[in-house]
């Protein structure tokens, strides 16, 4: 295959510091992954895996500090090709101790100029973002329909107010909103929360973006209104090949949408690979973290012989006490005894174990 | 033969605006009927599931058998005994024996209460036991629920969703209850965690013979824990059936396409042979609506594709629950 990575970001770290416990956050702790054109990237992990926040640190929108420390995140669209990252390296001091990272210093306003200049061509539109939630995400404010037209006006070549509106208009009828033209001007609390989602994906795409990030599309929603967004984002990628990167703690809807998917876990990517390999249940170069998490969805079979789940023992991890050794290592129920001292005391690094097929995991590499 | 522990006759409730000052001046707001005649029963060390999307009603339901909502009608029995209209006295010491799990922990917790004395007061609300005696009953139940013993110091703040979901069940089994309305234990977990608290509400209930109603819209835990499942739409349940029999034989339209929605996710390659009966305008009920025959029948495919009896929309000829066999009920007039 011959696709170009549209977006590449590569050992992106991005922390946060927390006051009572007088330590960083590292929510994305050397995070690498590629979105190939026309594809989509699914990113899958458990609450506080980092996936949200390293699509925030792609758009320059982490307010808090420090915020986005290293890294690059390296874009390549059709009109702008750069490291969205360049040149910010230097407002941040970094000191080291045993490869980890233990003081931060950065000149956040610095930084925030140096990203605004960088950002303000690409956020929006080359890369556009829905949000979780989107009931809370639109202006509450103003009309739905209103606030298309503003991004379209913002971002395309489109000058008048009209035009704009009758492209408002069919980008409501492309996401699927029956009547668009009375639900155009309504405010978004009197819309359901898939409606709220359509709009969120019709503005995100009014823009042209060449990128389109997607947190969470279907959280909080209905099972069978669930199916329909799905519906909605797979035909929107068949039909106007838009390149996605998918967020979502629901396998079942990365492994329906996503071409490729990364396995996310306490701030790293643990496993990266095509998404027939990785979450099918088959398969044997497998991270124990991903075949555990597949373990503990209620399969068919699961559920027709009422069997007991196979739950992962323990708590997601918090990640400010990171271990030294591998991050799973205390939950695993696949370190043998022959591994076990490389597990607790060195962090395996995430290496390929077939055709594009990565993991992060002692269990395959003597 | 297991007793019925539980059994709901004909229950509603209707919710009304609050009057305001100006209510007689404005116009008339016409009440919600949020439960709408619903009537099951189940029986001791029994699961039942009730399942429907959000606002059906499922949620009111739960709070109003525990007679947190004054029902508007029908009849309530708890073990034998109508508890629809006894007075709050007597209420507050049945509740010893039926308890609910609520679905949002961060408001049902008390923020400026360490878990020791969150599980303490709800031990000697109802017993009347002492501090020492107390304190060993709260060690025995965090071993039941598997929750390390140093949390009983710490504020609801500082657990994690899963060990919140713990406290919520120890809370539960601490008062002694036999009959337990769990209300979305599992949302807002994740998958790995999720697992733990099914497996932990299943071992519970064949240590304890409990019984639950255990209210959710995931279906395939509803599924996998409950042994019979009632399909709500609108206030009304609209099927109700073994688990397995609701999963794959629903007989009404509308569980059919609850259920054909979740394997269609799970089973990609086929996504045609799940698209038998599908909904193609899946808009948005409305509560306020009145209701005229099926309450269904405005998103029903079935409905659509023959032809609009008229016999769906008759207001004089809502269906009612039949029996169609093997314990399995549904509410339809042309089931599938």
């Amino acid at each position: 295959m011959t696709a170009v990575p549209i977006l590449k970001i590569e050992d992106l770290r991005t922390y946060f510091h927390s006051r009572s416990k007088q330590a960083f956050i590292r929510s994305v702790d050397g995070v690498s992954l590629e979105v190939m054109k026309g594809q989509t990237l699914g990113v899958v992990g458990e609450s506080g895996s980092g996936k949200s926040v390293t699509a925030l640190s792609v758009l320059g929108l982490v307010s808090a500090g420090p915020g986005v420390i290293s890294g690059k995140i390296g874009l390549r669209s059709d009109r702008i090709q750069k490291d969205l990252l360049e040149g910010l390296g230097e407002f941040v001091k970094l000191t080291t101790k045993d490869g980890k990272i233990m003081e931060v210093s950065k000149d956040v306003a610095g930084w925030r100029r140096g990203a605004e200049r960088i950002m303000s061509k690409v956020r929006g539109k080359e890369i556009a973002m829905t949000f979780q939630n989107p009931g809370s995400s639109l202006n509450p404010f103003t009309p739905v329909g209103k606030q298309i037209t503003e991004a379209i006006r913002l971002h395309t070549s489109t000058k008048t107010e009209r035009e704009a509106k009758e492209r408002a208009l069919s980008w409501l009828h492309r996401v699927k909103i029956d009547s668009p033209r009375l639900r155009f001007d309504h405010y978004p609390y009197g819309l359901s929360g898939g409606m709220c989602q359509r709009i969120m994906i019709a503005m995100a795409l009014a823009s042209e973006p060449s990128l389109l990030i997607t947190d969470e599309p279907t959280t909080g929603l209905d099972a069978t209104i669930q199916s329909k967004i799905v519906d909605l984002l797979e035909e929107l990628k068949s039909e106007l090949g838009i390149t996605t990167m998918l967020i979502s703690h629901d396998i079942s809807i990365i492994s329906q949408l996503s071409d490729s998917v990364a396995v996310m876990y306490g701030g790293t990517v643990f496993e990266y690979g095509p998404t027939k390999e990785v979450l099918s249940k088959r398969g044997n170069s497998k991270h124990p973290y991903t075949s555990a998490l597949l373990a503990s969805i209620p399969s068919a079979q699961n559920i027709r012989e009422k069997r007991y789940l196979q739950a992962i023992e323990g708590d997601v991890l918090d990640t400010i006490n990171i271990p030294t050794g591998c991050r799973f290592y205390s939950r695993c129920s696949r370190m043998t005894e022959r591994i076990r001292e490389r597990c607790v005391g060195h962090e395996p690094d995430l290496r390929e174990t077939g055709s594009r097929h990565k993991v992060r995991c002692w269990l395959y590499f003597d | 033969m297991p007793k019925t522990i539980l059994e709901v006759m004909d229950l509603k409730k209707h919710f009304t605006d609050r009057k305001g000052l100006f209510h007689s001046l404005g116009e008339r707001h016409p009440s919600i009927p949020a439960v709408d005649g619903v009537s099951f029963y189940i029986k001791e060390n029994e699961t039942v599931g009730l399942v429907g999307e959000s606002g059906c009603g499922k949620t009111t339901v739960g709070r109003t058998i525990l007679r947190l909502e004054k029902p508007t009608s029908g009849k309530i029995l708890f073990d034998g005994k109508d508890i629809t209209s006894i007075p709050t006295d007597e209420l507050r010491r049945l509740r010893g024996q039926m308890q609910m799990i609520f679905q949002d922990l961060d408001a049902a917790l008390n923020p400026k209460m360490r878990i020791r004395d969150i599980l303490s007061e709800a031990i000697t609300v109802h017993h009347k036991i002492d501090g020492a005696e107390a304190g060993k009953r709260i060690s025995d139940l965090l071993e039941q629920v598997s929750l390390k013993k140093s949390k009983l110091s710490n504020f609801p703040h500082e657990l994690s969703g899963g060990e919140k979901r713990r406290v919520g069940v120890a809370r539960v089994l601490s008062v002694g209850a036999k009959f337990i309305v769990a209300d979305e234990p599992t949302s807002a977990l994740d998958v790995s965690i999720q697992a733990q608290i099914v497996n932990l509400l299943r071992d519970l209930q064949k240590r304890l013979g409990l019984s639950y109603l255990f209210i959710s819209h995931d279906l395939p835990v509803v599924e996998l824990i409950s042994h019979k499942v009632a399909v709500m739409y609108l206030g009304k349940i609209v099927e109700i059936g073994l688990s397995d029999r609701i999963a794959s034989r629903a007989m009404h339209p509308y569980t059919h396409i609850l259920w054909s929605s979740l394997v269609e996710k799970q089973n990609k390659e086929n996504p045609q042979k799940a698209k038998s009966v599908q909904a193609d305008r899946w808009g948005v009920f409305d509560f306020e609506r009145p209701v005229s025959g099926c309450r269904f029948a405005p998103r029903c495919p079935v409905y659509e594709s023959s032809g609009r009896p008229a016999i769906c929309i008759d207001p004089s000829t809502e269906p009612q629950l039949e029996d169609i066999g093997g314990s399995h009920q549904v509410a339809c007039h042309f089931p599938l």
